[in-house]
């Protein structure tokens, strides 16, 4: 017991809220040792951030606190702020998801970070200065003595959670708790940062507190893993354990759903877990998970109680459902709908860009996209992959007519439409369909869902008539597995996932050619994304449509793309067929992008191409090959200087770079 | 509706104020009908009679006449060019800050530029000298006139709102669609900005009461017989060391209705938040 950093106790946090007592955390139990770290897992609404909020006391107002959170064997319950002041950020630091409101944007750098320590350590403002630099370097943080002199917002994403690390890291706390901290992130960032924590945790001898939805990452850090569903601890154990003998369904299913490495759609469709996390009142009995679950019956309603599998490894779900299937990544996954791909190599392009290039801004320019030539063929999926920034966004949009080209052709169908939309026919505002990342912003949240797929159908598709539209809009409601039920509803009364669908449903209801996909998963929960994934590939067999999918998620792209287009700083890097692009790399930058994602299964454990340096500044026009200040196979000179020449490997599958294979 | 009537029960002030409110449209409307005495009506006998004595609740002024017909019966015009003044003067503003804000550039820039100008004439002053210089105030000239003085504020506070909305993806998605600009401000943007624009008409409205009885005290509002608040605290002014009532009881009227719709405003953005 004693050498328990963190013990804690039937945890109940309760929100009173206007709708009444709802449970964010439910009898939880936790323990962690010294030098031990935790990954807590879960999709959102889940309670993860709530259970890490209540051990800095950081709940708000309206919450009821109950059980016992001893730290060092001290009561952290019931404790005023004063009283807490000794252990935030001191003993207990915390990092938070978004690194741009955490730091102060008016103070530099380096005076935040002195403050802490001068703060809790007393110490001089030398002293402090000299430990700011030491935990700046201790982050791989080259140019110490220059960032601290800078303010928030000269410094990139990457390196602000860095620092905010690094600050947390400061007093050399005994327990740090990183709450998603790479979720806002690239994934080429993220896996630095993940590389420097593990590290850090060695050399520091701290306990960690992980909070992660992707099970990728937390593999990658965790030793110990926790899973919670709505509010409720359902397994834990050693990190092993839960991965190659998972018992709870949710845990099953929540490694099931993540596409990952291999998995394509002519293979398999994606295992989802059907409905959504609901909100739970006070008290509720039975299995949090039992609305999803497929395997329930009726002992789940009743009482369950967390009972342990092997040492160290618990599970809150009454039958031992493990001896079903052995191996969760031999899993049989669901079979697959049919798959009549027709040959599209002969067919004439769909849509082709010409030299396209997009310049943002009058006085300081910004070159978003710097001349991309590509083609997408009728009913294929072209997937555009990049770290944000690289244009991906501004070539889908320019694509759907938001934004005109500042130089540079788009050709629909042999017909010039580089225009604006306000200048584009009805024909090709209707042919061409747009998805948002961002669902919920993409509805008017004014607007029922009738309306919304209603006034597409009204003004692309010209139906006039009310009735008819209905019966449209129903039929098109069920496309998406969307019930008659949803004809009245506003976009906030739905989930996530339903929005997205209902998205989706308005720009196929008017039989469009070409979707331009804009991260349509990307705010979504795994669960969700599965099956977003999954009614996007169902829908494009059945419809024959094109898709134009941009994602910064390799995985996502793998598994949904018939052709792959890698985009760095405004230009194209890689572009070629599936699976020549994922199984030949030849682009270093493709090489780097696909190491740095976060593998799920542990045993396929690989080492990221550590990429150094930034971004190229947008406001410069590049010389050179965009990515030669950040490349790992640099050859010298000729990358900085001259552009990469095309080399063509086959007929659709080319690279630009001076490394001849 | 449920929301608003749990926040009401946490904001026992706001019940006041909405009390408050109620008691005053109630005066206006069948108050006067219930006085016994008219608001013009003099009674010679009892000049500067003290509250409660004669019959006069509230007592009377230096002529006689009643106080309390008379704030009664001053209530109804205050309300009528107050609340019209708020209506008015919000849709112009949601009219030009809309299309400001929309359009941008060059007509953004000019509309920016036109409200600064307004905007640095104080709304009392821009209405006293026009109102001076027509030298008849109805209350169909003072509505007009107060609405222009408070435009360059609704419009602002519509520009704003509507800035933030039309960067929603929702917008795009209706651009794409090829909705015009005016289904677009209207029909996609309009109904997303009730809230800021409601608690800023609240707010406006009680401006307007504070105004129009800035301009009667001041003597450029209602003329008489006309009771009207503003200009009922000047008239007994040089009598408040003998009657103080007579001065009291209209400021008091003031206070409490501009206070009480301030109140209200507060709670209706409260509320207004929630439902967003």
């Amino acid at each position: 017991m004693n050498d328990n950093i963190l013990d804690i106790q039937n945890l109940n946090v309760h929100f009173s809220t206007f709708d009444g007592l709802f449970s964010a955390v439910n009898n939880v139990s936790l323990a962690l040792k010294k030098n031990e770290s935790i990954g807590i897992i879960g999709e959102s609404g889940c309670g993860k951030s709530t259970l890490s909020f209540s051990i800095m006391g950081y709940l708000a107002k309206n919450a009821q606190v109950d059980g016992s959170i001893l730290f060092k064997g001290e009561e952290l319950l019931g404790k005023s702020e004063k009283e807490l002041e000794p252990y935030r950020g001191n003993r207990i630091a915390m990092v938070f998801q978004n690194p741009y409101s955490s730091l102060n944007p008016s103070l530099t750098i380096g005076f935040q970070l002195d403050e802490v320590s001068m703060h809790h350590q007393k110490l001089s403002k030398k002293e402090a200065r000299a430990a700011t630099l030491q935990a700046l370097e201790m982050m791989n943080l080259g140019d110490a003595k220059g960032i601290v002199r800078r303010y928030p917002h000269q410094i990139s994403g990457g390196i602000q959670q860095r620092i905010c690390i690094a600050m947390a890291l400061l007093c050399k706390p005994d327990l740090l708790i990183l709450d998603e901290p790479t979720t806002a992130l690239d994934v080429t960032t993220e896996a630095v940062i993940l590389e420097s924590i593990s590290k850090l945790k060695e050399s520091l001898n701290m306990s960690l507190i992980y909070i992660s939805h992707d099970i990728g990452v937390i593999n990658k850090v965790a030793q110990q893993i926790v899973v919670m569903y709505n509010g409720e601890i359902v397994e834990q154990g050693p990190k092993k354990e839960i991965f190659e003998n998972p018992k709870h369904p949710y845990t099953r299913a929540l490694i099931n759903c993540m596409p990952r490495g291999g998995v394509v759609k002519e293979k398999t469709k994606l295992n989802t877990i059907a409905g959504y996390v609901k909100r739970r009142g006070a008290n509720e009995g039975g299995c949090p998970f039992s609305d999803r679950c497929e395997k329930k019956n009726e002992v789940c309603e009743g009482q369950y109680g967390i009972k342990e599998v092997s040492p160290r490894h618990l599970a809150a779900c009454d039958r031992a459902y493990a001896t079903d299937i052995p191996d969760v990544f031999a899993a049989k996954l669901a079979p697959l709908k049919r798959q009549e791909r027709k040959q599209e190599e002969e067919q004439e392009n769909l849509l082709q860009i010409k030299d396209l290039h997009k310049v943002y801004g009058t006085r300081r320019k910004v070159y978003a996209v710097n001349g991309v030539e590509f083609a997408v063929k009728p009913h294929s999926v072209l997937g555009i992959v990049g770290e944000s920034g690289c244009g991906k966004s501004t070539t889908g949009h320019m694509i759907s007519g938001l934004y005109k080209p500042s130089k540079g052709n788009i050709l629909f169908r042999d017909t010039d439409i580089s225009l604006s939309w306000n200048k584009r026919d009805k024909e090709t505002l209707k042919n061409i369909q747009l998805i948002f990342q961002n669902p919920g912003r993409s509805l008017n949240p004014s607007h029922t869902v009738e309306r919304i797929i209603g006034r597409a159908m009204q003004k692309l598709a010209n139906i006039t008539d009310e009735k008819e539209r209905r019966a449209r809009i129903i039929e098109i409601l069920k496309k998406v597995d969307l019930g008659v039920e949803y004809l009245q509803k506003k976009p906030s009364q739905l989930s996530g996932g339903e929005q997205q669908r209902v998205a989706i449903a308005r720009a196929l209801s008017i039989s469009p050619s070409l979707i331009v996909c804009d991260e349509p998963t990307s705010a979504l929960d795994v669960s969700v994304q599965a099956s977003v994934l999954n009614l996007l590939n169902d829908l494009q067999i059945d419809t024959h449509v094109a898709y134009v999918f941009i994602s910064h998620d390799l995985n996502v792209i793998n598994y949904l793309c018939d052709y792959i287009m890698v985009m760095y700083a405004g230009k194209i890097v890689e572009y070629g067929k599936r699976d020549e692009v994922m199984e030949n790399l030849h682009h270093p930058y493709t090489e780097a992008l696909l190491s740095a994602v976060p593998e799920v299964d542990p045993t396929k454990q690989k080492k990221p191409v550590d990429l150094q340096g930034q971004l190229p500044d947008p406001a410069k026009k590049i010389q050179g090959c965009p990515f030669a200040g950040r490349c790992h196979k640099q050859l010298g000179s000729i990358c900085e200087k001259e552009f990469p020449p095309m080399v063509q490997l086959s007929d659709d599958h080319y690279y630009y770079c001076h490394i001849k294979k | 509706m449920k929301y608003f009537l749990y926040q009401l029960k946490k904001n026992p002030l706001a019940i006041v104020g909405i009390a408050i409110i109620v008691f005053w449209l109630f005066a206006a409307f069948i108050g006067p009908s219930m006085m016994s005495f008219t608001h013009t009506q003099i009674d010679a006998d009892h000049q500067m009679a003290r509250p409660g004595t004669n019959g006069h609740l509230l007592g009377t002024d230096s002529l006689g006449r009643d106080i309390l017909s008379r704030i009664v019966y001053g209530s109804r015009s205050i309300l009528t060019v107050a609340l019209l003044t708020s209506i008015f003067s919000t849709i112009i503003g949601i009219l030009l800050g809309f299309s400001a804000g929309y359009f941008g550039q060059k007509i953004d820039a000019l509309f920016l530029r036109t409200m600064d100008i307004l905007m640095a004439i104080p709304p009392l002053v821009l209405s006293m000298v026009v109102l001076g210089i027509l030298g008849d105030s109805s209350i169909l000239s003072l509505t007009i006139i107060v609405s222009i003085a408070f435009v360059p504020a609704t419009a602002r506070v519509s520009r704003g709102v509507l800035l933030t909305e039309k960067s929603q993806e929702y917008v795009m998605a209706a651009r794409i669609r090829g909705e015009s600009h005016l289904y677009i401000m209207f029909i996609e943007i309009l109904p997303n900005t009730t809230g800021p624009i409601i608690v800023e008409a609240t707010a406006r409205f009680a401006y307007s009461i504070m105004m129009v009885a800035s301009l009667g005290f001041l003597g450029v509002g209602l003329q008489p017989p006309t009771p009207d608040w503003g200009m009922m605290v000047i008239e007994n002014k040089p009598i408040i060391d003998q009657a103080p009532w007579t001065v009291l009881f209209p400021a008091l009227a003031i206070a409490s209705l501009v206070i009480a719709i301030s109140i209200f405003s507060d709670f209706v953005s409260k509320v207004l938040v929630h439902e967003r």
